[in-house]
């Protein structure tokens, strides 16, 4: 009997804490949600009343809009790379400074610090450092290679696009850092007993660990990835880079400027929820294949 | 400025919280107002042009007491998303400057034609603004009242002509005048003999002193023809042909966001064709400039920048507000605009009169008679409801001319042409 009051309590709390949220989810974004299902469906310039069309801005997508196709191409293109690159780098930048080395707490400040610049103003800089005769450029010729014109060559554009992406890696790095702290020291101890070496100890050990961090930041990353706008907004604005807009061209900003420069809001809810989906079906892959590699302390005592 | 300028150097992010919040507004219902609230009127810009409103509007005040006019002033890269929100959620400005994109709230029901109500205040267009009396009319009804306008005009590096010997620029040069004198002015590198036309305003000049035309009398795209091709041929090939123009490569060496007129204001090109707002950034140079009308092809022709006041659908009291754009456009409150240096004021007698033509904050003698001179030969670009999907086309579809990877004009125009076509529904 004590418990189940605890437990109401418990559940008091819970709801208490929660409420902010719920409050927030059901005024601000359930309505908007189920008005945009219906706009999806209709011919809406914001303006004047909308117009019922049924399934038509979906079918226009699908079968005749060559730059939905291109801006999901895309898409795909940069949250493949830039996804997995960015836990790579995470990982092992979180490895590096996990090592007993002088100074590491000025280098866990300095690799966190692009986190925490304004990506307007990151993006704004990279303008400057990408430039065909720019700062990277130069570096790169140091060692020889000669330099494409990142933002303005569009084969390039992604990567510039990419490398901005991977530049804020920090986030990650700190997260995979401090799960790393959490793995218990006479793991490490067992297996240097055994005879295991760094190498072995860091994928024996150390990765199946991280597992629920790197599943963690696998699914973020690819939510974001998939909505990145600002970067594009601002490393390739349309109208200075003409020469890169559809090539740098993603799902977000597509849908911006059908609604808000063209004036097609039905569309862009249509193109908003085409995108939901996609979203969807990658997170729920993501779920699916967890039970093959994630790897949860829990349930194992 | 126009609203389109503003866009080249827009940044700021907005996500799909934008979207959702639109979306939130819609919701909400529109409050009644009451006769005696005061007019709502949407600007863009920043401070100067704060300023120059407020000072317009208090003489307003001054003068009809019974008027009240509150004034909102927008970022220019936010604005038309901004007023869109605020039409879309019911609460609406009254007075509304609008520019290239007027006919995107015209056709869409959202302003109230002017015409009868002009005509009852006894206000004659072509008489206070000229030429671009009725530049804001869609389907023959006028939408907006021309507030402020001024002609494209060519800037030059008085030194650097100087010392190569060369003439100032006139309006009777023609294209082949204007490329020798490029060529000596540009130095491999170093400087370049001009800005380049890839600006929309720039290029269509060409196309329209060359006796093309954009969309023709019957509303269809005309991109394509010779006329148009030749003249887009002969601004890419100032790029690759001459070398008188830096690339986009060489423009984004210079710094983020230079174009044109960084450029020209830093002396590396000797020759830029901008708007007015440019000279603001000339106060300090290192060399002596001035300005000259538009140089000519077959025939003369300049783009116009501005921007105008319209009446919006659910303005509270239309006759109040036409009453203000009536006043806010008048000799005495048009000084303002060009009092504070904001802008060219679109009134006639205001563009000819010593006050616009000797400002008081000019430090240097500059030839202000030009923009008189190039009114009469401004050319109406087609402000179709279609505007923005109308530039995106020609930014995308010409992107690989511009960068020198489509060599031919006349390849990159007829799959803009097709891109319009399917585009621009209605004629008109």
């Amino acid at each position: 009997m004590a418990m189940s009051k605890l437990r109401r309590r418990e559940a008091l709390w819970f709801y208490l804490f929660v409420s902010p949220w719920v409050i927030g989810f059901l005024v601000f974004l359930l309505g908007p949600m189920i008005s945009s299902i219906y706009l999806s469906l209709t011919d809406w310039d914001s303006f004047t009343p909308p117009k019922w069309v049924g399934l038509q801005n979906y079918v226009k997508l699908l079968t005749d809009d060559p730059v939905f196709w291109k801006a999901l191409g895309n898409t795909f293109h940069y949250a493949a790379i830039s996804v997995p690159l960015g836990l790579l780098v995470g990982l092992w930048l979180a490895n590096l400074l996990n090592k007993q080395v002088r100074g590491r707490k000025v280098f866990r400040t300095l690799i966190y610090l692009p986190t925490l610049v304004p990506l307007v103003a990151a993006a704004m800089v990279f303008r400057v450092v990408l430039a065909p005769s720019g700062p990277f450029n130069d570096v790169l010729g140091l060692v020889g290679i000669s330099g494409p014109q990142w933002l303005l060559d569009p084969s390039w554009v992604k990567y510039a696009l990419i490398l901005l992406s991977v530049w804020g890696a920090g986030s990650a790095t700190v997260l995979l850092l401090a799960a790393m702290k959490g793995i218990p020291r006479e793991l490490y101890e067992a297996a240097e007993v055994d005879g295991a070496g760094p190498v072995r100890q860091f994928w024996s050990i150390t990765v199946p660990h991280l597992t629920p961090v790197i599943f963690f930041n696998l699914v973020m990353g690819l939510i974001a990835a998939f909505q990145v706008f600002s970067q594009v907004y601002i490393l390739t604005p349309k109208a200075s880079q003409p020469g890169t807009y559809n090539a740098s061209q993603t799902m977000v900003p597509y849908l911006f400027d059908q609604a808000f420069s063209y004036y097609h809001m039905g569309y862009a809810s249509a193109i908003s929820w085409l995108l939901f989906a996609v979203i969807l079906v990658f997170t729920l892959l993501a779920f699916r294949t967890t039970r093959r590699w994630v790897f949860y302390e829990t349930e194992v005592k | 400025m126009s609203l389109d300028r503003a866009k080249v150097s827009r940044r700021g992010f907005l996500g799909l919280g934008v979207a959702a919040g639109v979306i939130t507004l819609t919701a909400c219902g529109s409050s009644s107002g009451s006769s005696d609230e005061p007019l709502v009127m949407t600007v863009w810009g920043g401070e100067t042009d704060r300023s120059t409103y407020q000072k317009r509007i208090d003489l307003l005040v001054k003068k009809h007491p019974d008027l009240k006019v509150k004034l909102q002033l927008i970022p220019s890269d936010s604005y038309a998303q901004k007023v869109q929100t605020m039409i879309a959620g019911g609460n609406g400005p009254d007075i509304m400057q609008v520019a290239e994109n007027v006919n995107v709230y015209s056709s869409k029901n959202q302003l109230r034609p002017l015409d009868d109500l002009a005509k009852k205040a006894g206000l004659d267009l072509q008489k206070r603004f000229g030429a671009i009396g009725s530049l804001y009319s869609y389907q023959d009804k006028v939408y907006a009242i021309p507030d402020r306008s001024g002609a494209m005009i060519v800037y030059y590096n008085k030194t650097l002509f100087e010392s190569k010997g060369i003439d100032a620029p006139t309006a009777d040069w023609t294209w082949d005048d204007a490329l020798a004198a490029f060529k000596e002015l540009t130095t491999k590198g170093k400087t370049w003999g001009y800005g380049g036309a890839g600006w929309w305003p720039q290029w269509w000049s060409f196309a329209y002193q060359n006796g093309g035309t954009i969309i023709d009398a019957n509303g269809r795209p005309a991109v394509d023809s010779d006329e148009v091709v030749e003249a887009l041929q002969w601004a890419g090939d100032l790029l690759f042909k001459h070398g008188v123009v830096p690339s986009k490569a060489e423009y984004a060496d210079m710094g983020a966001d230079v174009g044109g007129d960084q450029a020209f204001a830093a002396g590396k090109v000797a020759v830029n064709a901008t708007g007015f707002w440019a000279i603001s950034g000339l106060a300090k140079t290192e060399f002596e400039w001035d300005i000259a009308p538009m140089w000519r092809g077959k025939k003369q022709a300049v783009s116009s920048f501005g921007s105008g006041l319209a009446i919006s659908r659910t303005a509270k009291n239309p006759d109040n507000a036409f009453k203000a754009i009536d006043f806010l456009t008048s000799p005495e409150a048009q000084q303002q605009i060009i009092a504070t240096g904001q802008d060219v004021p679109a009134n006639i007698e205001v563009q000819q009169s010593e006050a616009f033509l000797k400002p008081a904050w000019m430090k240097t003698t500059v030839n202000m008679g030009v923009f008189a001179e190039s009114s009469s030969f401004l050319f109406k670009a087609p402000f179709i409801p279609e505007w923005n999907e109308m530039q995106a086309a020609f930014d995308t579809g010409l992107a690989d001319f511009w960068l020198g990877k489509q060599k031919s004009a006349k390849v990159a125009l007829t799959a803009v042409q097709k891109n319009l076509e399917s585009i621009i529904k209605s004629a008109g």
